[in-house]
């Protein structure tokens, strides 16, 4: 019965039903067949994927890997060094803080037995010290090492001789001292060093405790993977890494210190890539510059060329076997066994390095035995100085634009400076100290805040050259990085007068306004403005009559000054001010002459060095050369300076000054006991918001600033305030005995006159006193006066007069 | 005749006067040389005078750029020298910077004001390289006469119508 259905169904072409069943187990069947093919399916697509996804990260490791070893591979901030420190015969050393450079930069002591130096050290006795000084390198004034004995006489150097052929030499550089950097974000600092300059025997002793089979490997050492395994696992936990050098340089350079296994992987695989793309030369070098070695401070120090000049103040290729040992012995862990920290930790690391080079074979039985005896001899760490820092932002300010912050953190330039280290230390010093003394002998400057603090600024520099040798912008860097000789506008007060005298003592359309023989009008003053009427008052709040501008200048008196700015024009005044240096914004207005506007005390500074110069203003510099990295010298700023103001009223005005610091407000100078040529000012604001000195001696310039960074007045001025300061530093930098003399030029000449009517004195005059003038501007009336107007010799008897002048000579030569 | 007498007296103290000036002046004089004055002044300027001659071989050996440094650090130990700003001033002529040596010179002769004793010869150069300098800037001129001085008061140095650094060492 089946057949006809069957039949049906063929005819139309229907295809015959299956049995349930079978339909069943057929798909089963394919389902078989088909899960298996899809497996494979799946595991190939899952490969090629996994494939491509490793190539894929691959090739981005690979790229990070060749962009970082292709590109600039260390960032090294830029450093700042100090001018070079010059001994020579005669040099009082205990002034020059001659011990202090040296330990400054890094010399150290020898020991007693040693006969022969090595550069860096140095042997001090009573009566003579030898000093084996270290090369340094510089595009003009590269020095080789020179092994040099001082002989010493007290505080002097006697003679100086260069050995072993013991000659006689004028004057020895030291190397310019460090003084800072421009760090990036992670203050780090590295010297580096290319691997021809590494001692083979520190390269020895690096692989012989980090990687021993360094050379065999390619990038993962698996014995020392199991080694560190087994040693783990006896231990019950980490104790020693399995990494080689190039993982450790790759984690470095690339990954974090976390411990998890993606990031061991990703050592691992980078390990690889860098291994086979770059020699083994190449990544020891790139290992031994970034490798981590301790702290200086807040700064982090890499490699093993800074290492060594932290340790042993000496260059890597200088280091001893001992010393090179001790240096592989930390990177294990550089502050745990930092010699600074632990002493016996380090010695016993050190030990242990040297035993494995010997085990190794790297170091021969009798070195191995000497070095182990060698005890630990470590350079002075110094610290970066903080205040230093208020020099090193205002340096950036004049290096040449291109020079921007990231340059500076990246491009490891040298960059040598003006500063005079021992200057700026005394300058320090004298803020600190002054600060101090000011708050102690007033409680109510004492401020409950850092920000309310009671602040100071000291600016020093060479009038001839324009070398700013000391910058204290504050009393606390720390705290606040604002440079308060450099950023801070402010009122200088009477400090302002000395461009009112120049500019009416100044020969200019004719002739000065007023000679020192005239008479200053003090007495009241008013003049009338737009809307108000302006009458200054004299700190006194007295009136002088009629007084010399010598007085007016030594007593401060506002109302003579007033009067006399407001005689000769106070355009004239800016005039002579912009000629003098002063930048900042000066209003035509009649208290002008009294110091109103708003200027940098180192503006004042550049003025005032000016008229410590003849006139000469000088360009400021505080950099010498910009170097790069390879050496090349890429900027420059030479001395150079212009004539801003003739011989002789320059000289007038340091006559005036010196006049203020032996009679005037600043005679507190002389009350010190400090002797030799000083000119300078006090200012005063009338508010005592600010507080001045600004003076000069032939061979320095300085200015003090005093006050609050909020307008907040103070009550002192500028003797009380600022002039301790000054004299601190002065006395410090000069040893109390200031060096030169101001000299008059062929223009100026000395008259006796009458202090009464100005006119030239003769014999008969009940009163005389020297004056100087610009030659041809002397007075011309005399004393006893005879009323007629007295070109000498013209209405008199000549040889009276001949006689007259002789024994003026006479007696003035007496 | 009083007056008569008093102007002797005058005459006498003028003779006397520039009797005592005698040590500073050179009559039937050697060159100057700057060795020769090397060792006189304080330590300092002792050391700087011999910068200054280390610093005229090291110019003599065609190094002028060492050589500046050597003038520079001998103005660092004693800024108030003239004789680092001759030195200084000759260094800018020579480099073809008259404007920059003119300022040196200037200084120069500001400061050799208040020297003790001088040589003759400093006039010479402080002339001769004030007219380099000129010419260097341009202002012919000037330049020759003040040349033309110099060739007059120091021949032996000069003739040439320059001063080198050996023949100022």
């Amino acid at each position: 019965m089946a057949r006809p259905t069957q039949s049906r169904r063929r005819r139309n072409r229907i295809p015959p039903r299956r049995p349930r069943g079978a339909r069943r187990d057929r798909r089963r069947g394919r389902s078989a067949l088909f899960g298996f093919s899809s497996w494979l399916w799946l595991c190939a697509a899952a490969a090629f994927i996994g494939g491509v996804a490793t190539g894929v990260q691959l090739k981005r490791l690979d790229h990070t890997v060749t962009q970082r070893f292709e590109g600039r591979l260390f960032r090294v901030p830029s450093r700042v060094y100090s001018a070079p420190a010059i001994v020579y015969p005669g040099l009082n050393w205990r002034q020059a803080d001659l011990l202090g450079v040296l330990v400054r930069l890094g010399y150290r002591e020898a020991e007693s037995g040693d006969h022969s130096l090595e550069p860096g050290q140095v042997r001090w006795g009573t009566q003579r010290a030898r000093v084996h000084l270290r090369a340094f390198s510089h595009p003009r004034r590269s020095e080789p090492n020179r092994d040099i004995e001082l002989r010493l006489a007290g505080n002097e150097i006697e003679s100086i001789l260069e050995l072993p052929q013991r000659r006689e030499v004028a004057a020895v550089l030291l190397e310019p001292e460090f003084v800072g950097a421009y760090y990036g974000l992670d203050r780090a600092q590295r010297e580096l060093v290319r691997l021809g300059d590494v001692p083979q025997h520190l390269i020895d002793a690096v692989l012989a405790i980090e990687d021993q089979r360094f050379l065999d490997h390619h990038g993962i050492d698996p014995l020392r993977v199991v080694g560190a395994f087994l040693a783990n696992l006896r231990a019950g936990g980490i104790a020693q890494g399995g990494s080689t050098l190039t993982q450790q340089l790759v984690k470095n350079f690339f990954l974090t210190s976390e411990r998890t296994y993606r990031r061991k992987t990703l050592e691992a695989v980078m390990a690889l890539l860098v291994e086979l793309r770059y020699s083994k030369e190449l990544i020891l070098e790139a290992y031994l510059n970034e490798i981590y070695l301790g702290q200086r401070g807040a700064t982090a120090i890499h490699g093993v060329g800074e290492a060594s000049r932290l340790f042993f103040g000496k260059s890597v290729r200088d280091l001893s076997v001992a010393e090179a040992t001790l240096i592989a012995g930390i990177i294990h862990s550089p502050n745990g066994n930092s010699p600074y920290r632990d002493r016996a930790t380090a010695l016993a690391r050190r030990n242990l390095v040297l035993k494995h080079m010997w085990k190794q074979g790297r170091l021969d039985e009798v070195t191995y035995n000497a070095s182990r005896s060698v005890p630990l001899r470590l350079a002075h760490v110094t610290h970066e100085a903080n205040h230093v820092r208020y020099f090193s932002d205002a340096l950036r300010q004049q290096l040449p634009e291109v020079y921007d912050a990231a340059v500076l953190e990246n491009a490891g330039l040298r960059i040598y400076s003006t500063l005079d280290t021992r200057l700026q230390r005394a300058a320090a010093a004298a803020v600190n100290e002054g600060l101090a003394e000011l708050e102690r002998r007033y409680p109510r400057l004492r401020g409950d805040k850092p920000g309310s603090r009671l602040e100071a600024c000291l600016i020093a520099l060479r009038p001839q050259t324009g070398e700013i040798v000391a910058m204290v912008g504050g009393r606390d860097y720390g705290f606040s990085q604002y440079n308060r000789c450099t950023q801070a506008r402010r009122q200088p007060g009477s400090a302002f007068k000395p461009f009112v005298y120049a500019a009416a003592l100044e020969p200019v359309g004719g002739g000065p306004a007023i000679t020192l023989a005239n008479r200053l009008d003090d007495s009241p003053f008013q003049v009338k403005l737009t809307h108000s009427v302006w009458q200054p008052q004299n700190y006194d709040h007295e009136y002088h009559g009629n007084v010399s501008p010598r007085s007016a200048l030594e007593n401060s008196y506002n109302v003579a000054t007033a009067r006399l700015g407001h005689r000769i024009g106070i355009d004239r005044v800016i005039q002579l001010a912009r000629r003098l240096g002063i930048e900042s914004h000066l209003p035509a207005v009649p208290s002008l002459a009294l110091g109103v506007a708003e200027v940098t005390p180192l503006e004042l500074a550049r003025a005032y060095a000016t008229f410590a110069n003849g006139g000469i203003r000088p360009d400021l510099r505080m950099f010498e050369d910009l170097v790069a990295e390879n050496g090349r010298t890429l900027a420059r700023r030479d001395i150079a300076f212009e004539r801003a103001l003739d011989a002789g009223t320059a000289y007038l005005m340091t006559s005036l000054l010196e006049g203020v610091v032996d009679r005037g407000t600043g005679a507190g100078v002389r009350a010190t006991g400090l002797r030799g040529a000083i000119a300078g000012k006090t200012g005063t604001t009338n508010d005592t918001y600010d507080a001045w000195f600004a003076g000069y001696t032939p061979e320095l310039v300085a200015v003090v600033w005093v006050g609050f960074d909020e307008p907040k007045s103070h009550g002192l001025t500028g003797a009380s305030g600022a002039l301790p300061i000054w004299i601190r530093f002065v006395q410090e930098a000069t040893g109390g005995e200031v060096r030169g003399a101001f000299f008059p030029p062929t223009n100026v000449v000395e008259v006796a006159i009458d202090p009464i009517s100005g006119r030239r004195a003769l014999s008969g005059c009940p009163a005389r006193e020297t004056e100087l003038f610009l030659l041809g501007t002397e007075p011309v009336d005399t004393c006893p006066g005879d009323g007629l107007p007295a070109v000498a010799g013209h209405q008199r008897d000549p040889a009276a007069w001949v006689v007259d002048r002789f024994l003026d000579w006479l007696r003035r030569a007496q | 005749m009083k007056n008569f007498s008093l102007l002797s007296l005058l005459l006498l103290g003028i003779v006397l006067g520039c009797a005592l000036r005698i040590p500073g002046s050179y009559g039937g004089r050697k060159p100057f040389h700057l060795h020769d004055v090397a060792d006189g002044g304080d330590a300092a300027r002792r050391a700087s005078q011999h910068l200054l001659l280390e610093g005229l071989a090291t110019d003599t050996q065609e190094q002028a750029p060492r050589a500046r440094d050597f003038y520079e650090r001998s103005l660092q130990v004693d800024p108030g020298n003239p004789y680092a700003y001759l030195v200084l001033g000759r260094h800018y002529v020579e480099q073809g910077e008259g404007t920059r040596a003119l300022g040196f010179l200037e200084k120069a002769r500001a400061l050799f004001r208040g020297e003790s004793a001088v040589h003759p010869d400093i006039e010479a150069h402080l002339a001769g390289l004030r007219g380099a300098a000129l010419s260097a800037s341009g202002d012919t001129a000037q330049a020759a006469s003040l040349l033309l001085h110099a060739q007059r008061a120091a021949p032996e140095q000069w003739s040439d119508g320059q001063l080198s650094a050996d023949e100022l060492r």
